[in-house]
């Protein structure tokens, strides 16, 4: 248990950085496809706009979530 | 008899959205705080407006990027650097402020998005985005 606080201070930012590429990875991801239904279809542009938004805001929230998460692991740290 | 208005899902929906969870955070205000205190309400409150800013800036961003025709690059500089340096920075500065608990915070950050799940799912639950397939419109017939 001695190490805990080394392991936290090394994890917290490490799982931070780690959800940032995957939130990046999953926008580009969301993005791209829209842009790709909306060339196919451009008359349904305005609905694949707003799931597109509604999925980029969930995945945003995600990453605020991790960030709130490594405050909660940084007071533990003190 | 007046005919329902037919509600779609796009902009306005977000729009509805982010109405409601004005609403709900007006609300919260007002019950949480005898209940939990001034300052849990005030958190609660202070997340949910930066999610809703968040939000409709993102909203404001998409439009203004994605667009046939000519796009207004000045307009998408203002909108990208307020929504990414500016917003992202308050939302460090709430969760930097010692008087305000994380668990409010987290509840205000995440009332927009559970607004917009619930309404979604009433949607669902109500078929209000279902069309009429071919037998059916046949039965009807």
């Amino acid at each position: 248990m001695e190490h805990f606080g080394s392991m936290l201070a090394l994890a917290a930012p490490l799982g931070l950085g780690l959800a940032a590429v995957g939130s990046a990875y999953g926008i580009g991801r969301a993005v791209g496809s829209a842009m790709e239904a909306m060339g196919r279809q451009p008359e349904a542009a305005g609905k694949i706009q707003v799931a597109m938004i509604i999925g980029a805001a969930f995945i945003e929230a995600l990453t605020i979530y991790v960030f709130i998460a490594y405050f909660v692991a940084m007071g533990k740290l003190g | 008899m007046t005919q329902p208005t037919k509600t779609t899902l796009g902009f306005d929906f977000i729009l509805r959205s982010l109405k409601t969870t004005g609403i709900l955070l007006l609300l919260c205000l007002v019950f949480v705080s005898p209940y939990a205190g001034f300052y849990t309400a005030l958190a609660i409150m202070s997340a949910g407006i930066w999610s809703m800013i968040n939000l409709y800036f993102l909203v404001a961003l998409v439009r203004a990027a994605i667009r046939p025709g000519q796009l207004d690059k000045i307009q998408v500089a203002v909108l990208a650097f307020v929504k990414f340096p500016l917003l992202y920075l308050a939302g460090y500065f709430l969760l930097k402020i010692e008087v305000f608990g994380l668990l409010p915070l987290l509840i205000g950050f995440s009332l927009p998005l559970a607004v917009v799940v619930l309404k979604v799912v009433s949607r669902v639950l109500l078929g209000m985005d279902n069309t009429p397939t071919n037998n059916q419109l046949n039965e009807a017939l």
